[in-house]
């Protein structure tokens, strides 16, 4: 529990005491509040309270420490600024931080909030997620927008080089907003939950489940336009097994590393696929493959390629073009609930 | 692949004053010429071919030269005109290979060890560089082709005016042998009489003295330096003398700029100057670099390197509002702005495309070609054709090797 609110805080907090979490004991609950001030995560647990209390502990430290106290309860203790963990027979004293220089954080606030299959939601979410930027230089590009498409959600990335669309037609729900993917990251391992409420208001996105709260500021600005980059319609379509490509990029992976782009030659009956780099040297191999269409070249960057089909539904994956300098776009077999749009390396 | 044995190239322009002034006064052809101060106290600084016969050479006073040669035509030099010819030598050389070590305004070492397979030898290679220097800029040049600097220079030399020498492998020292001592780099008066004390007038001479006894007689350093140039011996490589690691523009203001329009207009400025300086020099930028300096002279910089190569205003520019905005310049007045491109790519390798980009890249390669045929301001974006802050000064651009990017 401290361990999933020390998830929120930041490495290079430029306020020390956002290295802390705050503990808050009333009544019969333990509240723990890890913040940067972008993103909050709450977590509540019923303890046996045997004086209620406010303070904020080192988070990294005091997670640390309880992990690695034996199996057991734990008691938490403070006083004459300082606070004790033991449990077992150990004992820890961290000094406390002052909890007045704490943010006062507002209540999450889940108006609105729908409530979704916390599994489904988190797998959709690992579907888009690969394609957002880690780049602060552009923060438009560091989120996942949520969107209701047809009344049901949507969530859709993009890092300017591939663009990841996700519907859940199960899913009705009118939210929007463009969510930090570095908060969505931390969703699993904090709340996740098989059930979870999610709401989206004009500054802050709510995520809540019986495990606690994660709150995330909302990105400003305007997603790109991404509808106009979909192509309506391709002349040239690739269909394969999906393990067989994926294993054949890794392999190729290993001579490309990160920065040569891997080679497609669609042809009929399959994908000859090759890397050539000029000081080590290279490796070509058959993937066979449905292809309808004309002969081609067509190079991508192996990891976004090995992104998309790690993520794509489905044994079987199709694969539309264009022409080689035009995006490709990625689809399972007979799915239409997920596409992975990726540009082209120029040769 | 196989490089050629013959791998380096010394290329010389012939009497290169003397024939930049002949290309704009014809009636210089054929008449001994030379190049230099009028003055009392002038000098010589380049003579012709026909000047030479009579005995004038550089660095002789003029006077004394038109003792020599009382036909000579003496021209006042003219720095300008030699420093534009000679960019455009070096333009026309680095064509061929961006493996290229310039020694002054008018010779250069090369590497064209990796040209075989554009030229079928390294003749082939030599006539070709020299046509097109001469097509280029009506000039003549000489080129010597050897397996070391030392040889190629040598050949150069010998291959005067408006020739070739190639001193193929294999038979560099029997090339050295009859040339005499003094040719050698490092041999000056002092070490020339000490060489002729132990009998040596040729380089042929000196190959043949033990290298452990010229260290004796000259001292070490000095010993084996003349013996392993007098074998052929020379591993020097030909270096890159100037790699171009960035490219930037900058501008300052007569007037402050003020408020978010007025920079965001001449980025958009600067990222069209920087678009066209990058794609002329054949590279895209993967880093970008903003440099704002306010009224105050404090100077911020701003940079971001990403993973696709940058060489079209639209991307550029989108780079520099991204980097303006982590500024955070607020409203404070700004004396200057600089743009600057980095980490910077072939832009004829692999390139991953963007998603937002698409068009811009052929537009802008239109854009260019006019402006190559019609100049700077045949073209230009409908938003910075109302008149700029201050007018643009030409070549106010900098790559930081200080030489102009070919």
């Amino acid at each position: 529990m401290l361990s999933r609110a020390t998830r929120a805080i930041g490495t290079r907090s430029p306020l020390p005491i956002l290295q802390g979490v705050l503990i808050e004991v009333t009544g019969k609950t333990m509240r723990v509040t890890g913040t940067d001030l972008e993103v909050t995560i709450r977590t509540d647990l019923e303890v046996e309270v045997l004086e209620e209390g406010t303070t904020v502990i080192p988070a990294r430290l005091a997670s640390e420490a309880v992990r690695k106290l034996p199996p057991g309860a734990v008691v938490l203790q403070a006083a004459d600024g300082e606070v004790e963990i033991t449990g077992g027979g150990p004992q820890f004293r961290f000094r406390e931080l002052p909890a007045d220089d704490f943010p006062k954080i507002a209540e999450p606030d889940l108006t609105g909030a729908v409530e979704v299959d916390g599994n489904a939601f988190a797998s959709a979410l690992s579907q888009v997620a690969v394609a957002a930027s880690n780049d602060d230089a552009r923060p438009i590009l560091t989120g996942v927008f949520f969107e209701s498409e047809g009344g049901s959600l949507r969530m859709v990335a993009t890092d300017s080089y591939r663009l990841a669309v996700r519907d859940l037609p199960s899913m009705e729900a009118e939210l929007s907003g463009l969510v930090p993917v570095r908060a969505l990251r931390e969703l699993k391992r904090t709340v996740g939950a098989s059930t979870l409420r999610v709401a989206i208001g004009a500054r802050e996105a709510t995520f809540a489940s019986d495990r606690g709260t994660l709150t995330a500021r909302l990105i400003e600005g305007t997603f790109p336009n991404y509808r106009q980059l979909i192509p309506e319609s391709y002349p040239n379509r690739v269909t394969l097994d999906r393990d067989a490509l994926l294993d054949a990029v890794d392999r190729a992976s290993l001579v490309a590393e990160d920065h040569i782009p891997v080679r497609l030659m669609l042809q009929e009956g399959g994908v000859e696929l090759s890397v050539i780099r000029q000081d080590v040297g290279g490796e070509t191999e058959h993937v066979p493959a449905d292809y309808a269409g004309q002969e081609m070249t067509i190079a991508f960057n192996s990891r976004y390629l090995n992104d998309g089909l790690s993520v794509v539904d489905g044994d079987e994956v199709v694969l539309d073009l264009m022409d080689p300098l035009k995006p490709g776009v990625l689809r399972g077999t007979g799915s239409d609930d997920f596409l992975y749009l990726l540009m082209p390396v120029r040769l | 692949m196989e490089r050629f044995a013959e791998h380096i190239a010394h290329v010389d322009m012939d009497a290169f004053f003397v024939e930049v002034e002949r290309r704009r006064d014809p009636a210089l052809r054929g008449v001994p010429v030379a190049v230099g101060g009028t003055g009392t106290r002038g000098v010589v600084a380049s003579a012709s071919y026909e000047a030479r016969r009579h005995g004038v050479h550089s660095a002789m006073p003029m006077a004394h030269a038109r003792r020599q040669c009382p036909a000579l035509r003496v021209v006042p030099p003219d720095p300008r005109a030699y420093g534009a010819a000679s960019e455009a030598v070096f333009e026309i050389i680095r064509s061929f290979t961006p493996r290229v070590e310039p020694l002054s305004v008018d010779e250069a070492f090369l590497d064209i060890g990796g040209l075989r397979l554009h030229h079928d030898s390294p003749r082939g290679f030599a006539d070709a560089l020299r046509a097109a220097i001469r097509g280029g800029t009506g000039l003549p040049s000489s080129v010597g082709i050897a397996t070391v600097k030392l040889l190629a220079k040598m050949a150069s030399g010998d291959a005067k005016p408006d020739g070739v020498l190639v001193v193929p492998a294999g038979t560099e020292r029997a090339y050295l042998a009859p040339k005499p001592v003094r040719a050698l780099w490092g041999v000056g008066e002092a070490t020339h009489a000490r060489l002729e004390q132990l009998g040596v007038a040729t380089i042929g001479d000196l190959a043949s003295i033990p290298e452990a006894t010229l260290c004796r007689r000259l001292g070490p350093s000095l010993g084996s330096h003349l013996a392993a140039l007098s074998r052929a011996v020379d591993p020097r490589p030909v270096e890159g003398g100037d790699v171009v690691k960035s490219i930037s523009v900058e501008q300052t203001y007569e007037r402050d700029l003020e408020g978010r329009a007025a920079m965001e207009r001449e980025l958009l400025r600067m990222a069209d100057r920087l678009a066209a300086r990058l794609r002329r020099a054949g590279f895209a930028a993967r880093g970008v670099t903003l440099k704002v300096r306010f009224a105050d002279f404090s100077t911020i910089t701003r940079s971001h390197t990403g993973r696709a190569p940058l060489d079209t205003a639209h991307d550029l520019y989108a780079a520099a509002l991204a980097l303006l905005d982590r500024a955070a310049v607020g409203e404070r007045p700004v004396r200057l702005l600089g743009l600057g491109g980095d980490n910077l790519d072939d832009a004829a390798a692999p390139r991953q495309l963007d998603l937002a980009s698409g068009g811009w890249d052929e537009l802008e390669g239109a854009v260019e070609e006019v402006r190559l045929r019609f100049g700077d301001r045949a073209v230009a974006r409908a938003r910075l054709v109302e008149p700029p802050a201050t007018p643009p000064e030409p070549g106010s651009g900098t790559p930081d090797t200080g030489r102009q990017a070919p």
